[in-house]
């Protein structure tokens, strides 16, 4: 960890702070990403749907559209290239009336006007061939529309702008900012970090960042949106995401229904007004009102457990949204500091967009700097060898050398000790379970961590942590109180 | 007062209602003698077995367990506990080995339930 | 690595371990696999006495039981493998097998399925609220206590009355943690009453029915919970919610049989029970792939699950052994009015003196149970029971040959 100036401090280690870190890691920089959290992707970018948008959603000649038709001719490649799961499914928006076929043909002229490739309009017979389980008349089916690990995708970025030399620092929140001539001193719980830029990418809290150095000039209400997850069962009966036409009215929600790479299938997001930038409560109704309609949509997934809810919120400009629609993308430098450059409201599109909002960064810093590119810049990761996926050789030839590749660690998920050792060991030093599951998929199944919790206690331990040190997902969320017996 | 009770030593789980006054009890609902000793059993001396997890001296972490020989009057759960608490046998721990003979003077042991070798 | 064996059980718990034995005694070459380091399953952690009242006529704990078991497993020549997971298995009974010791194929001749259950998950039951650390199944909860030597919490509320619930409020209690109250939504406790008695009512640990919990609250650990009353559909009653301040919720709401690796052979389940379909020899619809213990029904006592295995497991030796005829339409055995389930639901026509198993849907008092024949309207068997609980699973025998469908009931 090195001390003196940085050219860079990113603030936010979600999607779009370490698509930023990444872009940076190109050129001779010295970087650092500073996460208030104990993990990456513990904030927006946990509670998202992880769909790659194709960019026919979002209001022509915007920001947003512009980053979204970018983002999507990089993201795949890139995603590749950084060895993190996803696919291209394709996307289906269904219409039932009249009515909502217009509103189809609506969708494919704005995603025409945006360059999106790949828009045919299908009907009921075509949809019936594409998802066999999903009923409706008329569908707007999208050939470039994705899925991918939204978590996956963050850390690995992280990790490859790390490999390619930037500093990666959790728990440190910027409380404060000394904003001098040439250069930010930002008050971290662990001191002071010097830098010449600042990006701040911090999310639900980006106007709070702001408001670091002076009065913030826009402000982030909460846009929260919950989830019910289905069980991976669910994956064998829908394998794109399939959306409704938005309803006319708030007697529907218009939930989306999302597979994601490991099968289960995303239920939601809802959305209403939040008064907790925090708020990630499950609620009754909404659970009721998510299974209500999805199973409405695609009926056979009424027969599919729940294995888990989850919910976050979405950081909406306010007062910036026009009759056109919600405010768009807001990356600005600081009229009153140079050098301080704001992002604020990324929310869909910001996952696909984030490659092309990291140029774009990229770019405002290289008009007035000379950005001299890294050599021996590494562009990809190796990607993590994940026993459920390897086929019965490999597997062999692993557990023949190390038998952690033998011990089965999850097993809803089939996760050996060799990944959970690999998984610990990352060069942040995220230790909670939560941590541990993202990089894993440990918990993520049909038992929620029953089997593999006491076991990664156990590994934890044999790590050195005590036990009343081992966190759920940081802070005060400990896991146990220590020992019964001393 | 009046405590109720399901009798548990036949299916036939006779719901009994015990009465205690001044010292004597009166046993109401019974079908059989049996049913009348556990009520007094239960309501004048209950008895308990109990068990607990220890850990084994000498591994990292690694825990037996114990129970007892037979059951003690249930006041003595917490006392018992309390002994059983100053244990950490060594390893090796065998199924079966005493780690506390008449323990409190109850007349029951404390025994290992799981072998840690 | 491919390996070949007569019989292969897969799980080393009551029901697995007796299946081994069972098919051992029955002469054929048997291979037994568990995952965890030792064999003895979910007993290991299950450090309370009540175990072995059948099979050895005392009452012991399940390390004891598990161990005594092991050992005869072990001194009979059975080849037990632990830390071996079993990770698919084919129609065909080749299973794909991980461990520490490498990983490859075992292709057997006949499998016992004794995988055991997991626990329902606060996501299944839909509990609304945050997401705080402290929130545990109670099996889970169990393995940390006795099994770690961890300290989950101070303050404990339990959502469940089923026997894990019951006893884990016992244990907690005995390590000085205090357990707030027991909390069920059934309006009749889902445990043995033995258990409410030791675990709750000697501790003055209250127990309330119809009550559920209906928020968590608590961002990194959980600080209170809200449990309110339900209705007859259980459905939450407005103006009933009451806070308790707590930093544990442990959940005891049911247990699931594992069936991953039945579906993935093709094995028929039972919505009713979460198990295998099985004839009177334990055998599944797959030929040659026999269930018995938890993975088949969720047993109240362990001893159940063993006698299970010791048939599951002679049944497989001899089918190991090509010693069983090819099972033509079988009778189907079904469940009528006030039972919940029957097993087995499907019996070779002709056989005499089969074993049934059952539950009642809800407590009976003085209720007839009655098998009958659903063509004939004969009734095959009839007895009166003052007593039944859903918590306790009741064995009959039908003495007379099963030659057509039948019908289980409860009358008044």
């Amino acid at each position: 960890m090195s001390a003196g100036l940085f050219d860079v401090a990113v603030i936010g280690g979600g999607v779009v702070g370490c698509a930023v870190l990444r872009e940076l890691s190109r050129y001779r920089l010295r970087l650092v990403l500073l996460e208030r959290r104990s993990d990456l992707a513990e904030g927006v970018s946990k509670g998202n749907s992880g769909v790659i948008h194709a960019g026919f959603n979002v209001r022509p000649g915007s920001l947003k559209a512009r980053t979204n038709a970018a983002g999507l001719r990089a993201i795949y490649g890139l995603a590749s290239a950084l060895g993190v799961p996803h696919k291209k499914t394709g996307k289906l928006v269904v219409a039932f009336d009249e009515d909502g076929r217009r509103h189809l043909e609506a969708l494919r002229s704005q995603g025409e006007r945006n360059g999106t490739p790949g828009l045919d309009i299908v009907d009921a017979a075509a949809i019936r061939n594409l998802e066999p389980e999903v009923r409706g008349a008329w569908a707007l089916f999208s050939s470039w529309t994705g899925v991918i690990s939204p978590y996956e995708f963050t850390i690995a970025l992280a990790e490859n702008a790390w490999r390619n030399g930037a500093e990666v620092r959790l728990e440190s929140g910027v409380t404060a900012a000394d904003c001098r001539p040439d250069r930010f001193i930002l008050e971290t719980p662990a001191g002071p970090v010097s830098a010449r830029w600042v990006v701040n990418c911090a999310g639900l809290q980006a106007d709070e960042v702001a408001g670091l150095a002076g009065p913030a000039d826009f402000r982030i209400r909460p846009f929260k949106g919950e989830y019910l997850v289905l069980d991976k069962a669910a994956g064998d009966l829908l394998r794109m995401p399939v959306y409704p036409v938005p309803p006319r009215d708030e007697s529907s929600l218009g939930i989306h229904l999302t597979p994601t790479t490991e099968g289960p299938v995303l239920l939601g997001p809802s959305g209403e007004t939040a008064e907790d930038k925090d708020d990630a409560r499950s609620t009754r109704g909404i659970m009721d009102r998510l299974k209500a309609e999805a199973f409405r949509l695609v009926p056979a997934l009424g027969r599919i457990p729940v294995i888990h809810a989850y919910a976050g919120s979405r950081p909406k400009l306010d007062g910036l949204a026009t009759a056109d629609g919600p405010a768009d993308f807001l990356v600005a430098e600081s009229r009153r500091h140079p050098r301080w450059i704001n992002l604020g409201g990324i929310e869909s599109p910001g996952l696909t967009a984030a490659p092309a909002l990291a140029e774009h960064v990229a770019g405002l810093i290289g008009a007035r700097e000379d950005l001299r590119p890294r050599e021996g810049f590494e562009p990809g990761l190796p990607g993590r060898p994940r026993f459920a996926r390897l086929d019965d050789a490999d597997r062999a030839a692993r557990a023949a050398a190390d038998p952690d590749w033998g011990e089965m660690v999850c097993r809803c998920e089939h996760v050996s000790r060799a990944e959970v050792r690999e998984a610990v060991g990352n060069p942040f030093g995220a230790r909670s379970m939560d941590a541990i599951k993202r990089r894993t998929r440990c918990g993520m199944g049909r038992c929620q961590g029953g089997f593999c919790t006491p076991r990664i206690i156990g590994i934890l331990q044999a790590e050195g942590l005590k036990p009343e040190d081992i966190t759920k997902k940081g802070g005060s969320s400990r896991l146990v109180f220590g020992r019964i017996k001393p | 007062m009046i405590d109720r009770l399901t009798c548990l030593l036949c299916p036939l789980g006779c719901e009994l209602e015990v009465e205690t006054a001044g010292g004597r009890l009166e046993v109401r609902g019974h079908q059989c003698d049996k049913g009348l000793d556990f009520a007094s059993e239960e309501i004048l001396r209950p008895k308990r077995n109990l068990a607990a997890s220890i850990p084994v001296a000498g591994t990292d972490g690694r825990t037996t367990a114990v129970r007892l020989s037979g059951r003690v009057p249930r006041e003595m759960i917490f006392p018992v506990l309390a002994e059983i608490a100053k244990l950490r046998p060594a390893i090796p721990v065998r199924r079966g080995d005493v780690l506390i003979r008449d323990v409190l003077g109850t007349g029951v042991d404390v025994i290992a339930t799981r072998t840690v070798v | 690595m491919i390996r070949d064996v007569d019989v292969a059980v897969i799980g080393g718990g009551p029901a697995g371990l007796a299946a081994a034995l069972g098919a051992r005694r029955a002469e054929a070459r048997v291979l037994l696999l568990e995952r965890d380091d030792c064999l003895g399953g979910i007993l290991n952690q299950c450090i309370h006495d009540g175990f072995g009242l059948v099979l050895y006529n005392e009452s012991i704990s399940g390390p004891e039981y598990a161990e005594r078991l092991a050992e005869d497993a072990v001194r009979e020549g059975i080849v037990v493998e632990t830390g071996a997971m079993v990770l698919d298995l084919a129609a065909g009974r080749t299973m794909r097998v991980n461990s520490r010791g490498g990983y490859g194929l075992v292709r057997a001749k006949a499998v016992v399925l004794a995988m055991g259950c997991r626990e329902r998950t606060r996501d299944m039951i839909e509990i609304p609220g945050d997401r705080p650390a402290g929130v545990w199944t109670a099996g889970t909860a169990q393995n940390l206590v006795n099994l770690r030597n961890l300290r989950i919490g101070n303050e404990i509320v339990i959502l469940g009355s089923g026997d894990i619930g019951l006893i884990m409020a016992r244990r907690l209690t005995f390590e000085g943690l205090r357990v707030k109250g027991v909390f069920e939504i059934l309006p009749w406790a889902g445990g043995l009453e033995r258990n409410i008695r030791q675990c709750l009512f000697d501790f003055s640990i209250p127990l309330e029915l119809s009550t559920t919990v209906i928020d968590i609250r608590g961002r990194e650990r959980v600080s209170s919970v809200v449990v309110a009353r339900v209705d007859d559909r259980l459905k939450p009653l407005a103006g009933t919610e009451r806070e308790i301040a707590c930093d544990t919720l442990l959940l005891s709401v049911g247990l699931i049989p594992e069936n991953e690796l039945s579906r993935r052979a093709g094995v028929v389940l039972s919505p009713a029970t979460g198990g295998a379909v099985v004839d009177e020899t334990f055998m599944t619809t797959v030929p040659g792939i026999f269930s018995c213990g938890n993975v088949l029904q969720i047993h109240d006592v362990a001893d159940g699950a063993s006698l299970e295995g010791f048939e599951a497991g002679k049944n497989a030796a001899r089918f190991a052994r090509g010693a069983v005829a090819a099972r033509e339409a079988p009778a189907g055995i079904a469940a009528g009015a006030g039972i919940k389930y029957v097993l087995p639901q499907i019996v070779r026509r002709g056989t005499a003196g089969a074993g049934l198993h059952f539950r009642v849907a809800e407590p009976r008092r003085n209720v007839w149970i009655e098998v009958c024949g659903r063509s004939s309207g004969t009734t095959l068997f009839r007895r009166k029971y003052p007593r039944l609980l859903p918590s306790e699973l009741q064995r009959i025998m039908v003495k007379t040959a099963i030659e057509e469908d039948l019908e289980v009931s409860a009358h008044d």
